[in-house]
């Protein structure tokens, strides 16, 4: 499903040039739930940007579904990533000015994959799903975090990508509501979805199906 | 259902009023600038145009010995190249305006009022003949109302008193009040009439091409042949010119030129709005990324956005524009004795207007809403998004070393220069606003200064012209009588033809003081000078100048280019060079040049009703008497137009530049409400964050002066040549008015420090939480 060869990172600071990640091989297969730990600028984040395609590694190559992204342009890449990756962040990053049905739905427009009068359909089943179905038409600013956060899951499942990405996810959150999340992540992956998880939450590690060390820009 | 996206777009749109009103403000003033210089500068151009036209203006006037009888006239038609001829005798007089005050008057007698063929005018009843229709725009200089009787004075023919029947309109000529002379017109038989004084005028219009001058040129040679009289002068208008065209070209270009500044001003202030609108959208734009938004998708977006606020910009700023548009053009063409027929601007210019005010904005951005689409979703995440951090480029490590100001100053100080693109905006908007502003006042002071070192080049305080030839003994026996008068000169003056065209020869006496005019090459008169001359900027030869003086031809060297704010071309040369070419006798005079006793205005007015008192006692009949100061006047009343037209430049740019600057600076605060959070989380005061916000708002306000001043520099000295050449044939000396520059700066100052402190004390007096949870 994702693989991985040999993927470097190198950015040029002001301070000189830094390796964020070396030499990286990885192979994860379809349904896997897979945890990245490890400390604070080992290189986890920017290992699951690449993988999304929000950044492109300095060397290596990587394929994710049998798609080289790496030769896709911005724009592809771009439709690729509507279509295949579902994004879920530690701040949630909701867009503020639109209620949580229509930041569901904004995914489908940019990809067009429904017609647009079943959107708002499947933006409630969806959310029904992340059980917060009676939020749909209130503003992000009303919800809790907890709240929020399930809806940027139902948001990131709005085209049926194959993979979510999630970036500390339960970082902004009480240990009762990271649980809750990590509970919905590992129903996801039990359909078939492929998780990647970058986390500190030492009790997410029980849940997942594989846990990946990072440690200066390598894999432990 | 509109998509989710543009329901983004709109909410974005109305969840935030103040910076939405902010921006669609400032876009609003930009439109309302250009609109109204547009739509003013439409109406007038066309106008302005027409209206001289459709006066049928005489291509030639011929000065004749004779009566023009009717007969001539039919002979005058019956020439080959001649569509019309009409008989237009004029009349010199004086208007009695006040106790021994006289006004030049001067009457233009029509054939029939019911078919005047050409210089038309409008607005004629029937008259009888001791009445006369004065001119409209020389009403208010006569002192008097429509039904009035007037004293008029006749050269050698005595005084008669006439009624002023009403006013019509002669758009053809120069306004009166800006000539310091009165127009009117009377009847064939009017009482006025007197063969001997009147100048007999026979007036033809052409067929064929009527602005080829040359044409009209031998048209009019064909008539002396054919109505065999002594043709004393052939005057040729220029072809399909006003009398005060070339000030109307001035003031027309000045309204133009502000109109692109204004452009070009409007233009950065809605790409600062956009930029500022734009860059807090980073974040979300990349979070659209994630979710699978193209480029296109989120340009589109961007691109919409601004397009409403585009649209919502014009319809606010595009009808106050237009309506001050007309409202100027109007003001204007009653400074021109021009009526504006149809004071709608032509449909093209309000469609242009609309497309401008569409398409510039999303013109100026497509910079920013390409960076916003293109930024990496990995760059937009980071802090600081899309900026390189402070530190990185020379001149921060340079800022970095000034450490002994306080230190909010400092940090204001860093701030101001590490949000470059902001800060570059910000200057340019308002250094575009302050160039223009200073432009526009240096070419207004250029103007002055030009007026009074013409003033000042002529030294003398009264002027008077003779009805005819006067021995100088007598004269100066009269002048003698009057204690004001401290000083006169009796210079020589003749008419000369240059080829085709007519100068005035003038002799001043060969040790004379009373002229200091400023030489632009060569040197002035020298005492023991004969057979040369200096010309002013108007006569275009160079080397020798060949003159035909009463049929007889001289040949002068020019040794000298003097600079005159009168535009008529005249030549100076020795007293005794222009009486011999002349053949005027050296004991007869026509004219006197005094120094009064005292230089004031009041002192030159009483001076110059003792003189008219003296020489009238004395038998000698004044053609025309005036003090300099009335001169000066008159110059001034004709740069009226010009400088309204910088004025009202200046106004509308303190206006659209005020806006602006207040509007940007409003929104560079809210933008920073996160930032103002974090610094009252670690314990600032409201008041050290205000003035924090303050101090960047003038350091901007302070660089902008400087680029205004640099930029206003070669944008006058380009005005300066234009306005010059076209008004005066020559460019005005260059002055960088202190007035301007410092008033610009203050203002700058006093705007940009309102424009924060408000917003600021708003942002400061949230609390941090909200401060900081602001997006």
């Amino acid at each position: 499903m994702i693989s991985l060869q040999h993927i470097s990172k190198t950015y040029e600071t002001p301070a000189g040039s830094f390796n964020a990640l070396r030499n990286i091989d990885l192979e994860i297969t379809a349904g896997e739930f897979v945890a990245i730990v490890g400390k604070s600028g080992s290189g986890k984040s920017t290992l699951l940007n690449m993988i999304g395609g929000i950044d492109r590694p300095s060397s290596g190559s990587l394929r994710i579904g049998g798609a080289n992204i790496q030769s896709l342009t911005h724009n592809e890449l771009a439709a690729w990533r509507g279509r295949s990756i579902g994004f879920v962040f530690q701040f949630f990053q909701l867009l503020p000015t639109l209620t949580v049905a229509e930041n569901v739905m904004l995914p489908m427009d940019f990809a067009g994959v429904l017609p647009g009068n079943a959107r708002r359909r499947h933006a409630e089943q969806l959310l029904e799903r992340v059980s917060v179905a009676d939020q749909a038409d209130k503003l992000p600013s009303a919800l809790s975090g907890g709240q929020q956060q399930r809806v940027a899951i139902a948001r990131a499942l709005a085209n049926d990508p194959p993979v979510i990405l999630a970036d500390e996810p339960t970082g902004n959150l009480d240990s009762e509501k990271s649980a809750e999340i990590f509970r919905l992540f590992g129903e996801l992956a039990a359909d078939g979805k492929t998780l990647l998880v970058v986390t500190h939450d030492a009790e997410a590690a029980t849940l997942v199906s594989r846990t990946i060390t990072i440690v200066d820009g390598c894999v432990a | 259902m509109i998509a989710p996206r543009w329901r983004k777009v709109l909410r974005d749109i109305a969840g935030t009023p103040l910076r939405t009103a902010l921006a669609v403000v400032a876009m609003a003033a930009g439109a309302f600038g250009v609109s109204m210089i547009l739509t003013s500068y439409s109406i007038l151009t066309r106008e302005l145009k027409t209206m001289y036209t459709d006066t049928r203006p005489a291509s030639a006037i011929l000065v004749l010995d004779g009566l023009v009888t009717d007969s001539l006239v039919d002979t005058a038609r019956r020439v080959a190249g001649v569509n019309d001829a009409e008989a237009r005798p004029v009349i010199y007089a004086r208007l009695r305006v006040g106790q021994d005050q006289w006004l030049p008057l001067m009457l233009f007698v029509v054939r029939d009022f019911r078919n005047v063929r050409m210089d038309r005018v409008t607005g004629a009843t029937p008259i009888a003949d001791d009445e006369i229709l004065i001119e409209q725009s020389s009403l208010g200089i006569t002192h008097a109302n429509i039904g009035d009787r007037v004293i008029v004075r006749m050269v050698d023919h005595g005084e008669r008193p006439i009624r002023i029947a009403g006013t019509v309109h002669a758009a053809g000529l120069a306004p009166g009040w800006m000539e310091h002379a009165a127009t009117g017109f009377v009847t064939w038989s009017s009482v006025l009439r007197a063969a001997d004084v009147e100048s007999q005028q026979l007036r033809i219009l052409v067929s064929g091409d009527r602005l080829d001058e040359r044409h009209i040129r031998e048209v009019a040679r064909r008539v002396e042949l054919a109505i065999n009289r002594n043709v004393t002068r052939i005057g040729i208008p220029t072809p399909g010119r006003h009398p005060h065209a070339a000030q109307m070209d001035t003031f027309l270009f000045l309204l133009g030129a502000f109109g692109a500044l204004t452009f070009a001003l409007s233009a950065v202030l809605v790409a600062n709005m956009i930029h500022a609108l734009l860059v807090e959208q980073l974040r979300q734009a990349a979070v659209m990324k994630t979710l699978g938004a193209s480029t296109r998708q989120i340009a589109s977006l961007y691109l919409g956005q601004v397009s409403i606020l585009a649209v919502a910009a014009l319809a606010l700023g595009i009808p106050i524009g237009i309506s001050a548009g007309r409202a100027y053009a109007r003001f204007c063409a009653s400074m021109l004795n021009a009526t504006i027929t149809n004071a709608m601007p032509p449909l093209w210019i309000i469609a242009s207007e609309v497309a401008a005010g569409i398409i510039v904005p999303l013109l100026v951005a497509l910079g920013p809403v390409w960076r916003v689409s293109r930024i990496s979703i990995h760059e937009a995440f980071s802090n600081d998004a899309g900026r390189r951090p402070f530190g990185t480029r020379a001149f921060d490590r340079w800022l970095a070393r000034i450490t002994w100001l306080p230190r909010p100053m400092m940090l204001s100080l860093r701030t101001t220069f590490h949000r470059r693109g902001r800060l570059i905006l910000t200057v340019a908007t308002l250094a575009a606003g302050g160039a223009a502003f200073i432009a526009a006042l240096n070419v207004s002071a250029a103007w002055t200064r030009t007026l009074d070192a013409d003033a000042r080049a002529r030294r003398f305080d009264v002027q008077a012209g003779l009805s005819r030839a006067y021995p100088i003994a007598d004269v100066a026996q009269a002048l003698a009588k009057v204690p004001d008068v401290a000083h006169a000169e009796y210079w020589a003056e003749a008419g000369a033809m240059l080829g085709d065209y007519r100068v005035s020869l003038i002799g001043p006496d060969a040790n004379s003081k009373l002229l200091d005019l400023p030489l632009l090459e060569g040197r002035w008169l020298k005492p023991d000078d004969d057979g040369v001359c200096v010309i002013n900027q108007s006569i275009a030869s160079r080397g020798d100048l060949v003159l035909r003086i009463n049929g007889r031809t001289v040949r002068w060297r020019i040794v000298g280019i003097v600079k005159e704010l009168a535009p008529g071309r005249a030549v100076y040369a020795p007293r005794r060079s222009i009486l011999a070419a002349s053949g005027q006798s050296g004991d007869l005079t026509r004219g006197v040049r005094i120094v009064t006793r005292r230089h004031d205005i009041p002192a030159q007015i009483a001076a110059s009703k003792a003189i008219e008192r003296a020489l009238d006692r004395a038998g000698i009949s004044v053609g025309g008497i005036h003090a300099l100061s009335d001169s000066r006047k008159s110059f001034a009343d004709h740069l009226v137009i010009i400088k309204s037209a910088l004025i009202f430049a200046a106004l509308l740019v303190v206006f659209v530049g005020g806006l602006g600057l207040t509007t940007t600076l409003s929104l560079n605060v809210i933008e920073r409400t996160r930032e103002i959070g974090i610094l009252s989380a670690i314990g600032a005061t409201p008041l050290t964050i205000a003035r924090g916000v303050v101090i960047e708002g003038i350091v901007m306000a302070v660089l902008s002066w400087c680029v205004a001043v640099i930029a206003a520099i070669p944008i006058t000295f380009a005005l300066d040549a234009v306005t010059g050449q076209m008004f005066i044939r020559s460019a005005l000396d260059f002055f960088m008015s202190p007035a301007a520059v410092a008033g610009w700066l203050l203002l700058a100052v006093i705007l940009a420090a309102l424009s924060s402190f408000y917003p600021v004390r708003r942002a400061a007096r949230l609390a941090i939480k909200e401060a900081l949870a602001y997006e």
